[in-house]
């Protein structure tokens, strides 16, 4: 019991889906050219702290906290998981994210572009629960006509390596574009959407009730999840399929850094816009049709016995479409939209107030945005933020974002740069660590890199 | 210098408040879901021919058996189940109904109680049979459900008549009471 409540407060307590808003086009490291590969970099090159360079985790539930459910304040917890199940939306969804870089590294190219390549490991989990799905679960089916309609359930989990190599070009002072090749490698993929269909129950005519499946359409495609050769799962099975021996896709990911003016920069990228090809291990599930039944009517033949659950059985498979299916599939991956406007003032003045550095500047505001489109589920979040350089050794960032979990997230990055090694770190809903049991989503990123300027 | 003494205290702040409020997870061992569900059971439409043989003669005991695939995954969450049994009868004699549970021996091991009483020529009837909580383990040993009509004797020396159009209805449905202890 302890460990399932150990594992629920972990499942609240990091995480959620695939925002990084404050690592965003922060303080120039390495890691904005994955979250824009049009990202402007003054580094020579650089490397990452192999396993260390960046590790993340995100994750949250819109529906509750564990606070609401676990507060030790005297309300009897079947009372708070009464009040959670009464507040929950028409459809709530849980989301959780972990990447791992293994590997990241970059160089300036002699035509002055910047080559980045790097290889990560990525699970990404989201389920979308409908608020039918719960009350059937918590209340039961009692309720006359009610239907219970799992329309809105739909799910995706998926773990792969990524292996990528991305160019940045400066066009001109005012364009600099990029992009970046990924190689996809799946382990496993599950995923379930555009599921229809609902259940019910009404007064009958030859029993007390009818009971109904209505329009049933329910698909859930996997691969890597059931064995039919008999591999054994164990961490060289894992191993081995991150490094290209899965599920096999291909994405890029495009970018660009636009300086309006000379105070005035609008950044954008899109993400992961690719597909995994399911062939190896492919395991589908479908549910079609529809059901409806009154109950057994016996017949008491003493010449003809009947065998009634065998009837029904048969009645319910030719109404109700039941197949596995062993064909491959693509999977697409979620697509993330980035975007930014910032604007930047302060400059650096020595004490005769003379510019110590022409167009460089001390601070930056401004306002991004980002959205996540997938086939499971799409939303968008917005973000204000706050850069400030203390000195060429130490920068901050700090944001206010609004989305699905919360509208009251501040986060705070922070880069310092000793030398060639920069040590980041990044977090958001600071506010939720006055109570992190309350808070319904969190994330960060921490790394170390060790990034080389040019001397000029 | 002051900006970065003020931000590197509010840095420090929010780091170092950082915090929990009293949570007791142990509570969970205190969570109850209580689920009722309900489901369609059998229906009987019987009309004479049912209870004569093939000379015409009554049948006094009419049997006929439906099997229970019942898997046990619900047994540690079912509490209570709750059968609703509406009968209806225009023939002029009394019935009984006794459901028997049997094991996969076909030996019997639970008669639900009360054995349905269906008086002559009565309209709607209802009844509720529960099964309690600690007979619920029988149902999980059960293979079949056996149904058994009893024809009391008439009162005045009639019998059924192949040309009767008499009619024995009966409708019902389950109730199942779930407490999920243990999510």
């Amino acid at each position: 019991m302890r460990k399932l409540s150990f594992f629920i407060f972990l499942v609240y307590a990091i995480g959620f889906s695939q925002n990084k808003q404050v690592l965003y086009d922060f303080a120039g490291l390495p890691q904005t050219l994955l979250l824009n590969p049009g990202a402007e970099v003054e580094n020579k090159f650089h490397f990452g702290m192999p396993m260390f360079s960046q590790l993340s985790a995100q994750g949250g539930f819109t529906g509750f906290s564990t606070y609401d459910i676990f507060a030790d304040n005297g309300i009897d917890i079947n009372d708070k998981i009464k009040a959670a199940v009464n507040n929950y939306g028409t459809a709530e969804f849980f989301a959780f994210n972990q990447q791992l870089e293994v590997l990241n590294g970059g160089f300036r190219l002699p035509n002055n572009d910047f080559l980045s390549f790097g290889y990560y490991e990525d699970v990404d989990f989201l389920a979308k629960i409908p608020r039918d799905i719960v009350d059937l679960f918590y209340e039961g089916n009692t309720i006359i006509n009610r239907r219970y309609s799992i329309d809105k359930l739909a799910a995706r989990v998926e773990m792969l390596g990524v292996l990528h190599l991305g160019l940045s070009k400066k066009m001109n002072e005012k364009w600099n574009l990029g992009a970046r090749a990924k190689i996809y490698s799946s382990v496993f993929n599950a995923s379930t959407k555009s599921n229809s269909g609902s259940f019910y129950t009404e007064e009958g005519t030859q029993n007390i009730y009818r009971q109904h499946l209505d329009n049933i359409n329910f698909l859930m495609q996997t691969s890597g999840v059931f064995f039919r050769n008999g591999e054994e799962i164990d961490a060289s099975y894992v191993k081995s399929k991150l490094l290209f021996g899965g599920n096999l896709g291909f994405g890029i990911d495009l970018g660009f850094t636009h300086h309006y003016s000379k105070q005035w920069t609008i950044t954008g990228s899109i993400l992961d816009l690719g597909f995994v090809n399911n062939s190896k291990n492919v395991e589908s599930f479908l549910y079609k049709g529809d059901y409806e039944v009154e109950g057994v009517q016996l017949n008491f033949d003493r010449n003809n016995p009947q065998n009634y659950w065998s009837d029904l059985k048969a009645d319910f498979d030719n109404s109700i479409l039941s197949d596995t299916l062993y064909k491959s599939f693509i999977s697409f991956r979620p697509v993330k939209l980035n975007g930014s406007a910032s604007y930047s003032f302060g400059q650096k003045q020595d004490e005769c107030r003379y510019l110590i550095d022409q167009g460089f500047y001390l601070n930056k505001i401004g306002l991004q945005w980002f959205s996540t489109v997938g086939a499971v589920h799409s939303y968008m979040a917005a973000t204000l933020f706050y850069e400030h350089r203390f000195s060429k050794h130490f920068q901050t960032k700090l944001t206010y974002t609004a989305n699905p979990f919360s509208f009251t997230n501040i986060g705070l990055g922070l880069s310092a740069n000793i030398g060639v090694v920069n040590l980041y770190f990044a977090a958001d809903n600071l506010l939720g660590l006055n109570n992190i049991y309350n808070a319904k989503s969190a994330s960060f990123q921490l790394g170390l890199n060790f990034i080389f300027k040019d001397k000029n | 210098m002051k900006i970065t003494k003020f931000t590197a205290a509010a840095i420090i702040i929010l780091f170092f408040q950082g915090c929990t409020k009293d949570v007791d997870f142990n509570q969970f061992d205190d969570a109850k879901i209580h689920s009722t569900y309900i489901t369609t059971l059998i229906y009987l439409n019987l009309t004479a021919s049912d209870f004569l043989d093939d000379f015409n003669r009554e049948i006094a005991v009419t049997t006929d058996l439906v099997q229970a695939p019942i898997s046990n995954d619900s047994e540690p969450y079912l509490e209570k189940v709750e059968f609703t049994v509406i009968t209806e009868n225009t023939f002029s004699r009394n019935f009984k109904l006794s459901i028997t549970f049997y094991d996969v021996f076909n030996a019997p091991i639970y008669v639900l109680q009360p054995i349905i009483n269906v008086p002559e020529n009565s309209s709607k009837l209802t009844t509720i049979i529960e099964i309690p909580k600690q007979d619920i383990p029988s149902i999980y040993d059960t293979k079949y459900f056996g149904f058994t009509i009893l024809l009391s004797p008439s009162t005045n020396g009639s019998t059924i008549s192949i040309n009767d159009i008499s009619t024995f209805n009966l409708k019902s449905s389950a109730k199942l009471f779930f407490n999920y202890r243990k999510i």
